[in-house]
């Protein structure tokens, strides 16, 4: 479904460069996408810069840490230039950890039920509505799944969290870790994120000669069109930069 | 001691322009003193900063060789492709130089320098490309005539001096072609091959 | 740990040999009197198992309350609150200045507070307060105490001629592998041993196997078994001394009751049925 050439959605700018035009001025509002990608392929440093971009223009930005403690990811972040730790200390960047999150609601199994779903969707709308969160990350989204013993309850999960954030008007990333980013390859864990999700962009490698490139690839963007080629990922010191992959390149995944 | 070639600095302050794509030619034996030739007016007298990328020799060898001549490098910040090829290539003592680990990884090498470009400066940004030649040992044909089209475009799109160094006897066809294409001028110190 | 320890000869003279096993009418029936200061060789651990309401409960507090010196001697219990403890030792006038530690109390008020403050969340949502100090909090808060490795501790830092009672070891078997539970024992008993004090255990009979019962049995020095039955209308509860190291005569069974001034005191009156 192609948008109206006489009505465009209200964006929120990521700040990446490339990406922004890629996606044709940034990702819609409100939307929550899927960033899926193989280890060591910059998601997170990806979702760091949105987060940053937006607490340099004010807006509050919260981020929830499920792979890894927030003090290792904020020592990891530190060492980008786009990363600037006072947006931590004065609130604008809100990192929490997950596993203190579900201390506090008592979810101390080891899988959730259906309470503890819905406990984690209103604790995650309550601190977004509190603080007017406008960008949000879950890293990842895989980790939390993992818990969620059926498919059916993650859809709901998801569902549910998408549509709060929406209606808070809260752009949203939600990490997935994926083995492969192959054409064989799903873009989620669970087989079933993709299909909530309003978005999904994929991070990956490409191997050319025994080398990787890593790379990055809008598959999906609702409200927007986007270009939909594999773009070449290169993690500076300034943060993601992007730039069009040789089509010639070798394309051995 | 290597004697400038000034008749490359007339050249470029009467014909290059801040967008300038030049094509560089050399020939086997006198690469080192074009390219001397070429980076002395653009830092001295331009007062440009720019970006060199190594494909050839490594970024050690080319400020050492800089050096000899006089050319402060400074400013200049090296991304070096050859190094990362063998062991103990990447300890150098140099702040000045980025290692990428191949030069098949062009993209790589295409982000480092539009990274340490930044921000344009008033007084203009320069990237030479040293060289076609080494770059085709390890890319296929058809993927360096596209990488050569956007590097070009991309460059000459943010206005920034390319210098793109090419021994034209040793350079393939597709490639040279695309370079007498795209180019904006010619620095003709090689051997002509004509067809 | 030490593996040696010296003592003081006026400690010595003042603590003797034995120690009272919590009434002089009890020391009595058994080899001791109460010139030798009670039944109890010092450095023995006790085992008391029975069923509940078989007054092993009543007597541990009594055990502890002979406290011949209050500040050495603790009462360790898993089911009580202080309050509770305080009112029964003021009723039988016992020393109130002893030390008690309610590891029960404590463990109820951690995790129940832990689960109310995990409803209030749920239900009622976050503050901002709340936010910001989950924002600054890095690490999970309050994880489980382990209140096993606190009683070895605690028992194992009792200084000489200290006086201990357990009541009871339930509350540790139903929370940690019984095996560890055991190891901890062995450590305390030890500790026990070498520093000449006296400690019962106080443990219900099913709430272990007959394994764990065997071992229990081989770690103390003296095992006493509860048992409360129907006799006619009345209940009659005794207690069976099952081992006495060192000591076989004082195997035997002694019928006991619970008086308002004497707590648990043997009965000396047989019965007719």
């Amino acid at each position: 479904m192609m948008p109206s050439a006489h009505y465009q959605r209200d964006r929120c700018v990521t700040g990446i460069t490339g990406l922004d035009e890629i996606l044709r001025g940034g990702i819609p509002y409100g939307s929550t996408v899927l960033v899926a990608g193989t280890c060591g392929s910059g998601k997170t440093t990806l979702c760091m810069e949105f987060l940053t971009n937006g607490a340099r223009n004010g807006e509050a930005c919260a981020h929830f840490s499920a792979t890894e403690p927030s003090v290792k990811l904020l020592e990891n972040v530190r060492q980008f230039d786009f990363f600037d730790m006072r947006m931590v200390d004065q609130g604008l960047i809100n990192v929490f950890d997950m596993d203190v999150l579900f201390s506090w609601l008592g979810m101390t199994k080891s899988t959730f039920e259906l309470s503890d779903i819905d406990a984690m969707v209103k604790s995650i709308t309550d601190i977004v509505n509190t603080i007017g969160v406008t960008r949000l990350v879950i890293d990842s989204v895989t980790t939390l799944c993992y818990k969620i013993p059926s498919e059916q309850l993650i859809r709901d999960f998801l569902f549910k969290l998408g549509k709060a954030l929406a209606t808070l008007g809260c752009t949203a990333l939600l990490v997935s870790e994926i083995t492969s980013s192959g054409a064989k390859a799903y873009w989620s864990s669970f087989g079933v994120e993709e299909a909530i999700l309003d978005g999904i962009i994929v991070l990956g490698d490409v191997e050319r000669m025994g080398h990787l490139l890593r790379f990055v690839q809008v598959v999906k963007m609702r409200g927007t069109s986007h270009a939909r080629a594999k773009y070449a990922l290169e993690l500076t010191p300034k943060g993601v930069m992007l730039t069009p992959m040789l089509k010639w390149g070798a394309v051995n995944d | 001691m290597i004697e400038l070639d000034f008749g490359i600095a007339q050249q470029l302050a009467e014909e290059a322009s801040p967008s300038s794509a030049i094509q560089v030619r050399v020939g086997t034996s006198n690469s080192e003193l074009v390219i001397a030739s070429m980076l002395q007016p653009l830092i001295t007298e331009f007062g440009m900063r720019g970006v060199y990328i190594c494909a050839s020799r490594s970024a050690t060898e080319v400020i050492q060789t800089m050096e000899r001549v006089g050319i402060d490098t400074t400013g200049i910040q090296f991304i070096d492709s050859v190094s990362s090829g063998f062991i103990g290539g990447t300890e150098v003592p140099y702040p000045n130089i980025r290692f990428v680990d191949s030069p098949i990884m062009l993209e790589s090498i295409m982000l480092q320098t539009l990274y340490h470009l930044g921000e344009k400066s008033d007084t203009g940004n320069f990237v030479i490309l040293d060289s076609v030649n080494a770059l085709s040992i390890y890319n296929e044909e058809r993927m360096l005539a596209e990488y050569l089209h956007t590097f070009i475009n991309t460059f000459r799109a943010r206005e920034v001096l390319t210098g793109i160094i090419n021994v034209p006897d040793q350079t393939p066809p597709g490639v040279l072609a695309n370079l007498d294409l795209y180019c904006t001028d010619l620095i003709d110190r090689g051997q002509v091959v004509i067809h | 740990m030490a593996t040696t320890a010296n003592f003081d000869s006026d400690d010595e003279e003042f603590y003797g040999e034995m120690a009272s096993i919590g009434s002089p009418k009890f020391d009595t029936i058994l080899t001791g009197s109460p010139l030798n200061n009670g039944s109890v060789p010092r450095g023995f651990t006790m085992l008391a198992i029975g069923n509940q309401g078989a007054g092993m409960d009543l007597f541990a507090k009594q055990f502890a309350a002979v406290a011949e010196d209050s500040e050495n001697t603790i009462l360790v219990s898993t089911a009580e609150s202080q309050a509770e403890i305080l009112s029964l030792y003021k009723r039988y006038d016992w020393p109130t200045d002893i030390m008690v530690r309610t590891m029960g109390e404590e463990y109820n008020q951690n995790v129940l507070e832990r689960d109310l403050q995990a409803s209030k969340f749920r239900l009622e949502g976050f503050s901002m307060e709340d936010i910001q100090r989950l924002a600054q909090t890095r690490f999970v808060e309050n994880e489980v105490h382990d209140y096993l490795t606190d009683l070895t501790s605690q028992m194992t830092s009792l200084p000489q001629y200290f006086r201990a009672a357990v009541d009871n070891l339930d509350f540790f078997f139903a929370r940690n592998d019984t095996s560890r539970v055991i190891s901890m024992l062995r450590m305390i008993q030890a500790h026990t041993q070498l520093q000449r004090g006296v400690l019962l255990l106080n443990v219900s009979s099913d709430m272990v196997d007959k394994s764990v019962e065997r071992q229990l049995y081989a770690i103390c020095d003296i095992v006493m078994e509860f048992e409360v039955g129907m006799l006619g209308t009345d209940f009659e509860t005794r207690m069976v001394i099952r081992k006495f190291r060192n000591g076989p005569e004082n195997l035997k069974a002694i019928s006991f009751r619970v008086t308002k001034d004497e707590a648990i005191t043997p009965e000396t009156v047989d019965r007719i049925a």
